[in-house]
């Protein structure tokens, strides 16, 4: 909202800048988010009265003025705009004076004729949009002024921030009041005395829906002057609020809302037959609002109606039929209280937004309909004359304000700081409550404008808020807490995070929603669909983190960044029937060169078992790693001769695999890409370590190669030999895979080194030959393996 | 005897010949082997009469140890030359760049998430997580958000479709999840992800949040303030960071606050980013609305609380100086890797 300064000043005018105001109103919770000028910077420009218009004899669209400037001095002006005339008060830039867009004005020749100055329109002088001919300056206007002072003088713009909660702060009275209380200052309030009723003529009110309308208040104004115009005055205070005038009806009531925040309409009399009904709408009835469109109405929203149809909608909008037009004499002025409750939802359906409805939905004072109505008539009748009726004021039941109490020690201990009993009840007051002060306690009924005070702890609010929040110091909480539980077999998500990142990946958050048809085409189904999606590619919850690191490789290799690793924490979102599982998992994706471009390291693309190295790693910090389970498995996202899911102790862990060929193909990705995705909360399960004897016995290791098929898994064989030797314990590693000459095809050589070891005595070399020999004879009985020589 | 010392000058001269242990070796036998010079000398001391032998054995083994000495020296001499060529050979570049994998790094809101759960955890506060998909009771009803009222359509809030969920709006459903389930007293701290539908330079509809609840007896405005000033000024780093509480409103919180610091880049005298008033506003807080602590079975009789939120992003930007929020979700390598 924004509000002229000089306006509120006619409130109450606080010795202090427009800069203190706004600091203070912010610093109350009033906050003033700008301060600007007014008025355009418009120097040398002054009144003038056009004395004498001639055609200019070599151009027949242009003008030459004579314009009076003071008491004894004209200037001879070309004018080109349609509408200059003898007698008419216009706006005049003297020489070296300049417009607001920067141009200078000189006397200069037009023509073949001297212009000594310039005329305006409302554009050219920054003050309204108008270009269609010169501003027409009130008749009464002095000749020689200066236009900022027609205008009202140099003034500045708040822009006011209110948060939902404060709607009694939508006007100029209401900012008002808080400086009031701020600088402990009567208002000033503008005249709303009844304006006597000239005529007898109402119309009957029925208030037939008393809870979605409980205040109706309207009166007749019959016979307006149809030529009248918006004084210059009000129209400026308009244009400073960022309002556009649009008929003097229109713009009185909008200044009234402006002043007093209370939201008023205005019927073309004529359109109306019978009486107001305020009612709720029947299903089926449609009406032509404001906007220009026709809203089909539903049986939740209230309309104010005549004995026939729909006129408007309560407290949004109002309909176009009976809108007050450039040739209506006759009137009828609403002003009526909607509660706050239902009118945002009503705005939301219609999909409008007005100025009545967001202070109706932030709360109006139910009180304030009268005196509203009284204002705009006497407003109204100073310059476009009519007759008024008597103000027709129909109320449902009233709601007494509750009684709080205030307690002189909540107030002290929520603030942390003693506010002194005269401040409490001084603030109070000037904010409208009704108090009373009692033994260490204050009873306080809060004002009808106040929508947001409940309890006792709102009073403390406003209390702080206007004593300063500045003045409250800054203390430690003591602390009695015992030290926090560490669990020392739940491991941090730190350390994962570490041991990625020191395995060379970047962490990386995406977003948790993800364009739908990808996350189809990489999970196989549908995730969670957004009712509102922000971007038509950010349409389903995620169900898993590749979609995201998928997009996040795309966008990096479109900018030369060929080799990645990275990684993401984060939830996924599974629907299960009507439930949604929501869990944590750990995705990583890389992509081309294991190691980066060195020197002395043979350049080699990475794969599988190079992501295997770094899901194992995340293993060993639970001390899991060799419980570690892959069993190739199709998957929809993954080359089906690389894809294994993932099982840790039996259980599921997760998956891990080449993107399928095909996909690359499609995302045009031209490099292999591996992908893993855990589950978190197994990889957390840490374990407490106990420390196991360590044998002082020496070691003996022993190689061999067998031969077996090539389907025939590594975890089959060595988990053979495991078995073979148990419970013997034994260590045993693959270092060789070999195909080729010597090898019959179908068949693989895979070379094998064993350390054995005895806990009870050294490992002689013949029993360390004979645990070989019985390894092999498994591996040739069970797996059909030859040995390599 | 003169033999002799001819002998020892002739050995001292083949031994410094030598460019070998090998040639070294054969000097040593020539003159000390079974059959060498010297040991025939002392074999020969045998043929000479009694009264010379203790004399003439005197001299042969002095001059055996001389060349035992002479021979000794120059070993030394010729393996210390050794040592120094293999090692002139194994010199390296020092100055090459190391070998292997190229350590990657942490996102910049992991930092800032981990920098602010670090500065709470040293004060004894839980770190709790709550669902991202919520409810409309966690996130708006049990927050004090009326059904109709203007600041719950302020929200912006996402939904889901056929489901009657959203996605939480901020951390604060997680205040309630952390009170219901351990009651007060309670301090907690809840970090994590939340999404308005909104989008811009300083707008992403994802962002981050960390909450922080105490609840205990006596709880003031005070002490929420002593708490965040503690936390704001070890989180930047200054100690003279000023703090500004300006009433605001939040429906969950009474009284409500937003805090502003002095503008840590021209502390506090005006300049471009706090837009030359000096403050920057950092986050929102107040004293736990006594509806939300009866929603969660609490006894307000005895116990108030406070609480706040922070963005994530926020603190990104003004420590990292990350302008362009949207930044942190496009994942750029080049932008990721400044934060390693």
């Amino acid at each position: 909202m924004k509000l002229s300064e000089q306006w509120l000043r006619e409130f109450v005018n606080p010795r202090a800048t427009a800069g203190e105001l706004a600091e203070r109103l912010t610093l109350a919770g009033i906050e003033i988010s700008s301060v600007t000028d007014a008025l355009p910077a418009i120097d040398k420009v002054v009144v003038g009265e056009v004395l004498k218009v001639a055609r200019h004899p070599q151009a027949g669209k242009l003008s030459i003025c004579d314009v009076r400037i003071s008491a004894g001095k004209q200037l001879q002006i070309v004018c080109g705009a349609p509408n200059v005339r003898t007698g008419m008060k216009v706006a005049v830039v003297l020489h070296g004076g300049r417009l607001p867009d920067g141009t200078e004005v000189h006397v200069s020749q037009l023509r073949g004729v001297e212009s000594q100055g310039m005329l305006c329109s409302a554009r050219e002088l920054g003050i309204a949009d108008d270009h269609s001919g010169l501003v027409e300056l009130p008749v009464d206007s002095a000749v020689g002024k200066p236009l900022v002072q027609v205008l009202g003088g140099a003034d500045k713009v708040l822009e006011v921030e209110i948060t939902p909660n404060r709607g009694d702060c939508l006007s100029v009275l209401g900012i008002a009041r808080e400086l009031g209380t701020l600088f402990d200052l009567d208002l000033n309030l503008p005249q709303c005395a009844p304006v006597k009723p000239t005529i007898k003529d109402t119309l009957p009110v029925n208030l037939a829906a008393p809870e979605a309308c409980p205040v109706f208040a309207g009166r007749i104004i019959r016979g307006l002057r149809t030529d009248a115009v918006t004084p210059l005055w009000m129209r400026e205070r308009l244009r400073r609020a960022g309002l556009r005038c649009v008929h003097p009806v229109v713009d009185v009531t909008q200044y009234v809302m402006l002043e007093l925040g209370q939201p008023m309409h205005a019927y073309d009399l004529k359109q109306l037959s019978g009486g107001i009904v305020v009612r709720m709408a029947r299903a089926g009835e449609s009406l032509q609002l404001l906007d220009g469109n026709t809203h089909t109405l539903e049986p939740d929203m209230l309309v104010i109606a005549d004995s026939k149809r729909p006129l408007g909608v309560g407290g949004i909008m109002g309909g176009t039929a009976s809108s007050v037009q450039v040739d209506t004499r006759d009137i009828y002025l609403e002003a009526a209280f909607f509660p706050p409750q239902t009118i945002s939802s009503r705005e939301r359906k219609l999909g409008v937004q007005t100025d009545a409805a967001y202070r109706f939905a932030r709360g109006v004072d139910p009180t304030g309909q009268t005196r509203a109505l009284e204002r705009a008539t006497r407003l109204l009748l100073d310059f476009a004359n009519g007759e008024p009726g008597p103000v027709n004021r129909v109320a449902g039941r009233k709601n007494a304000a509750a009684k709080l109490v205030l307690r002189q020690l909540k107030l002290r201990q929520l603030l942390g700081i003693r506010v002194p009993e005269r401040e409490v009840g001084r603030i109070l007051s000037r904010l409208g409550f009704r108090t009373r002060k009692r033994a260490h306690t204050w009873e306080v009924r809060a004002p009808s404008y106040r929508f947001d005070i409940e309890r006792e702890e709102d009073l403390v609010e406003e209390v702080g808020r206007v004593f300063g929040y500045d003045r409250i110091p800054a203390i430690a909480y003591p602390s009695t807490q015992r030290m926090l539980p560490l669990p020392e077999q739940q491991l941090p998500l730190a350390r994962l995070r570490d041991i990625l990142t020191g395995r060379g990946y970047q962490e990386v958050i995406t977003y948790s929603f993800v364009d739908g048809p990808l996350q189809q085409r990489l999970t196989g189904g549908p995730g969670i669909a957004l009712a509102n999606p922000i971007t038509t590619d950010m349409t389903e919850m995620r169900c898993s983190l590749w979609p995201g690191l998928i997009q996040t490789l795309r966008y990096n290799l479109n900018r030369q960044q060929k080799r990645m690793r990275i990684f993401e924490c984060g939830m996924s979102f599974i629907p299960q029937h009507d439930e949604i599982t929501q869990e944590n998992i750990l995705s990583g994706l890389i992509t081309g060169s294991q190691y980066p471009a060195q020197w002395g390291l043979p350049q080699r693309v990475a794969d599988l078992a190079d992501l295997r190295g770094d899901v194992e790693a995340l293993l060993v910090a639970s001390g899991a790693a060799e419980r570690l389970e892959a069993s190739a498995a199709p998957h929809p996202a993954l080359h089906p001769g690389q894809s294994a899911k993932l099982y840790l102790n039996g259980v599921d862990l997760g998956w891990m695999g080449a993107l399928h060929p095909i996909l690359l193909r499609e995302m045009t990705l031209d490099q292999p890409v591996l992908l893993f995705e855990l589950r978190l909360e197994p990889l957390l399960h840490g374990r407490l370590p106990k420390l196991a004897p360590i044998s002082p016995f020496p070691s003996l290791s022993r190689d061999l190669a067998v031969v077996v098929d090539e389907r025939v898994p590594a975890a089959t064989i060595l988990g053979l030999v495991r078995e073979a030797v148990a419970p013997q314990p034994i260590e045993v590693y693959i270092f060789d895979i070999y195909h080729g000459p010597g090898i019959d095809s179908g068949r693989k050589s895979v070379a094998l080194s064993l350390i054995l070891q005895d806990s009870s005595r050294t490992l002689t070399d013949e029993a360390a030959d004979a645990t070989v020999k019985h390894v092999v004879r498994q591996l040739q009985d069970k797996l059909g393996a030859t040995i390599r020589d | 005897m003169l033999e002799l010392d001819q002998l020892i000058q002739e050995a001292h001269v083949r031994a410094a010949a030598s460019e070998s242990l090998a040639a070294l070796d054969e000097v040593r036998v020539h003159y000390l082997g079974k059959k060498g010079v010297l040991t025939e000398q002392l074999k020969a001391l045998g043929s000479l009469p009694a009264m010379e032998r203790p004399a003439a054995g005197q001299h042969v083994n002095r001059a055996k140890q001389a060349i035992t000495e002479l021979l000794d020296a120059h070993r030394h001499e010729l393996e210390q030359r050794a040592l120094a060529k293999q090692l002139a050979s194994d010199a390296v570049d020092v100055t090459l760049p190391g070998r292997g994998q190229d350590p990657g790094g942490l996102h910049p809101v992991t930092r800032i998430l981990e920098r602010v759960q670090a500065l709470f955890t040293s004060l004894g506060f839980r770190v709790e997580e709550g669902p991202e998909i919520e409810d409309e009771f966690h996130n708006f009803d049990a927050l004090n958000f009326k059904p109709a009222h203007p600041a719950r359509a302020e929200m912006d809030t996402f939904y889901l479709k056929d489901r009657p969920l959203l996605l939480r709006t901020h951390t604060s459903p997680v205040q309630i999840r952390a009170l219901l389930k351990h009651g007060a007293p309670l301090r907690v701290i809840a970090p994590g992800r939340t999404f308005r539908h909104d989008y811009d330079v300083t707008h992403t509809p994802m962002f981050h949040q960390v909450e922080g609840l105490l609840v205990d007896a006596g709880v003031s405005m005070a002490h929420l303030r002593g708490t965040l000033t503690d936390f704001l000024q070890r989180f930047f780093e200054k100690d003279d960071l000023k703090l500004r509480f300006r009433p605001s409103y939040f429906p969950f919180v009474e009284p409500g606050a937003e805090v502003d610091i002095s503008c840590i880049f021209c502390n506090g005298t005006g300049c471009r980013v706090c837009k030359q008033t000096g403050w920057l506003e950092v986050l929102g807080c107040g004293l736990v609305h006594p509806s939300v602590l009866e929603t969660c079975r609490v006894d307000t009789r005895r116990y108030s609380g406070w609480a706040f939120g922070v963005g994530i992003e926020r603190l990104g930007m003004l420590r990292y100086g990350i302008n362009d929020i949207r930044m942190n979700y496009e994942n750029d390598l080049r932008f990721l890797r400044q934060f390693r």
